[in-house]
């Protein structure tokens, strides 16, 4: 039985720092501001205290959600049908560190009341549910370097099961001192690799549901394995690193973008960004009939996802111009 | 479509499954002095520690160990979550090699120990860690090789219950043969600084649904739950797994709220096909804090409104303290416990109920022994994160 198709309906880039347009060929939108100046795009109301994975976080959802800069939060009751599932590896290990150094240093006076639902993993997915009203399941995915791609595929089982209309996935990986320094505890972490501080976010929709509703299906997500780095389908293109070694031609006859090399490692953020890159290549024209987004390492595994190309749900494509409104 | 449990394991400051159970029915309280940290200064001098053994005892330092075994040493969630796995695998007859097999974890804290004794500055900051070891594709690999996804989720105080109600939806789409929801938590010295930092003074011990209840304390353990498709050949299975219901609040970070709760009981008795009148045990969360035992009770009192008995409600956290991300599948392995001995344990530390739960059958003092055929697991976690599961007798 193969599980139904899932539409990416939207999709958010904020990375700040790095240019990802002229690698990729796709313009992500305007330069992504830093955390500490996250209310360029989101406003100032409600950022204090919060910490950076989780202010990037906002910023990528905000953004996929086709938000204008400093637009209104919403209000009203929280959207039941409207899940999120979040993914970061490192998000509150600052916060984390910092408590334990303030108790060497000082004494449990000097730990900030504040500072308690930093300490908590899961404080992206549950502070982007009362921001921004999601009511639906909320799931904080924190699984190492297939993370991301793990919050996509539970994002499209939410959906499958019917446990919400909508899933909102968002990978966000913070650029702090205390996150370079367990990146590069990391046993896949090798010289010169460095941790790409940012974040990402999908709009996730059955695709019967999303051609109903005409939102636009960028690309539809066919299923999702996990696999030793060399398995998969031949796709057009690749996002990821290569199959095998990277210069046997005949596995990699497509194109193979590996993000990891052009903006340094998203870590729990990556499969995330992969896939919104994905989504952004199907405006392209000419778009390619479908990509295979990889992440993984030794120690936690690989998946591969498949992207195909929307228009083979045989649902209407909106011509591009229109997507680069809805999407940025 | 329900699924079946084949298998359950949990390690528990009281020990495995069967000896838990049995210290529950004895009215026994696993709390201890807080071991590892400064109790003092932290405002928590009490906690509920499974003791390791001489091998795996971070208060020893053994000078003769190596550097990556005593970071070995250090990881003791994990460590408890592979013995659960490894039991669940054999008890459920489980092959990797054969069948399409996912784990998923739901942890509260996950390794986060580790990462604060890299910020220590009292001379452990040289240990072995690695950061794949925050969460616990490792841990579990080593003890199930071939498994096809191992995904961590942390939801903190319902991450278990979260864990299990996603292993039902993949068995009910066909995308695995056989789910692991497990999940795993110890202690992280973060953590209990922000329990000393909000509690008045150091809690001795936890009373759910106490007047008197002074917070929760943390308590360590594991859990794994083997779940399989209904009607799966050969297999006696411990409990049908009816549903599991999920919501988030979506209004506080820290306070629960009554109708984001009600929208997980809905969902899950909807899910199952069922309604609150078929409930017969309830396992509440009961963590002993100020907040949750009332709205809690208050709500448990709203879903059982109009019925002339209501359900037989318990409590594990005064036994085992709130053991974070495993509560949820450690009230399970209770559950099924009581499901097949026809006998409810009492809420281990409560004394005099508090107002709000005046009208509800709260388990006090002595076992209850009752006939039961449906049991209702309330998990609710930091920011609003709630699940509902419902099991049956098999």
């Amino acid at each position: 039985m193969s599980p139904a198709p899932i539409a990416v309906t939207a999709w958010g880039i904020h990375v700040p720092d790095v240019s990802l347009d002229a690698a990729i060929g796709v313009a992500t939108g305007d330069p992504a501001c830093p955390p500490e100046r996250a209310q360029e795009l989101l406003g100032l109301k409600g950022l204090l205290n919060k910490d950076a994975a989780t202010r990037l976080a906002l910023c990528a959802i905000h953004r996929a959600l086709g938000l204008p800069p400093r637009a209104p939060r919403a209000s009203g009751p929280p959207d039941p049908r409207v899940a999120i599932v979040a993914s970061s590896n490192l998000g509150n290990v600052s916060t984390v560190q910092a408590v334990v150094r303030t108790l060497r240093t000082g004494s449990l006076k000097d730990v900030s009341a504040l500072d308690a639902p930093n300490a908590s993993s899961n404080v992206i997915a549950t502070t982007a549910a009362i921001w921004f009203r999601f009511g639906g399941p909320n799931l904080m995915v924190c699984s190492g370097a297939t993370s991301g791609l793990d919050a996509v595929s539970l994002g499209c089982t939410l959906l499958r099961a019917r446990r919400a209309d909508r899933v909102i996935v968002v990978g966000s990986e913070p650029g702090d001192a205390a996150a370079h320094q367990l990146f590069a505890r990391r046993a896949a972490t090798q010289r010169g690799d460095r941790l790409c501080a940012g974040a990402a976010a999908v709009v996730l929709e059955r695709a019967d549901d999303a051609a109903a509703t005409d939102a636009p299906v960028l690309g539809a997500i066919h299923h999702s394995m996990t696999v030793s780095r060399d398995d998969g389908d031949s796709a057009a293109l690749t996002i990821g690193p290569a199959l095998g070694e990277s210069n046997d031609e005949d596995r990699n006859a497509g194109r193979t973008i590996d993000l990891t090399r052009i903006i340094g490692d998203a870590y729990g953020a990556l499969g995330v960004l992969q896939i919104a890159v994905a989504a952004a290549l199907m405006t392209q024209s000419p778009r390619p009939s479908s990509i295979a987004v990889r992440c993984g390492d030794e120690l936690d595994g690989w998946r591969t996802t498949i992207v195909r190309d929307g228009a083979a749900l045989s649902v209407s494509v909106p011509a591009p111009a229109a997507l680069a409104r809805e999407a940025i | 479509m329900p699924a079946l449990i084949a298998a359950s394991a949990i390690r528990t400051c009281l020990g495995d499954g069967a000896r838990t159970f049995a210290a529950l029915l004895r009215g026994d309280c696993g709390v201890g002095p807080i071991r590892d940290v400064d109790g003092a200064r932290l405002n928590v001098t009490a906690g509920y520690h499974i003791i390791d053994d001489d091998r795996h005892n971070v208060d020893q330092h053994r000078d003769d160990r190596r550097p990556d075994e005593r970071a070995e040493a250090l990881y003791r969630p994990s460590r408890w979550l592979a013995d659960c796995i490894r039991d669940v695998l054999a008890d459920a007859h489980l092959d990797a090699a054969r069948q399409r097999l996912i784990v998923l974890v739901g942890t509260g804290l996950r390794e986060l120990r580790i990462a604060e004794r890299c910020a220590d500055d009292t001379g452990q900051a040289s240990i072995d860690a690695a950061t794949e070891r925050l969460h616990f594709d490792a841990a579990v690999r080593e003890v199930c090789p071939g498994v096809a996804q191992v995904i961590t989720i942390s939801n903190a105080c319902s991450a278990g219950g979260h864990a299990l109600a996603l292993a039902q939806d993949l068995i009910d789409l066909g995308e695995a043969d056989a789910v692991i929801a497990a999940a795993t938590d110890g202690m992280t010295e973060s953590m209990l600084a922000m329990i000393g930092r909000f509690a008045n003074g150091p809690t001795p011990r936890v009373r759910p649904f106490d007047r008197d209840r002074l917070g929760a304390l943390l308590g360590e353990g594991a859990a794994a739950l083997a779940i399989v498709p209904d009607r799966t050949p050969d297999v006696r299975p411990l409990a049908r797994l009816l549903s599991s219901g999920m919501s988030c609040d979506a209004t506080h970070e820290t306070v629960p709220n009554a109708d984001g709760i009600m929208r997980a009981i809905a969902d899950a008795f909807t899910r199952a096909g069922r309604t609150p009148a078929d409930v017969d045990l309830v396992v509440a969360h009961g963590t002993g804090t100020a907040l949750n035992d009332p709205t809690e009770a208050a709500l448990l009192q709203r879903e059982f409104e109009t019925r002339t008995t209501p359900p037989l409600i318990t409590g594990i956290k005064g036994a085992l303290g709130h053991t974070s991300g495993a509560a949820a599948l450690m009230n399970v392995d209770v559950a099924i416990r009581c499901l097949h001995g026809s006998v409810v344990p009492p809420v281990v530390g409560l004394r005099e109920r508090l107002d709000e739960g005046a009208a509800l059958s709260f388990v006090m003092d002595a076992p209850v022994e009752a006939t039961l055929r449906l049991a209702q697991i309330n998990a609710f976690g930091f920011g609003g994160v709630n699940t509902i599961t419902l099991v049956e007798a098999a």
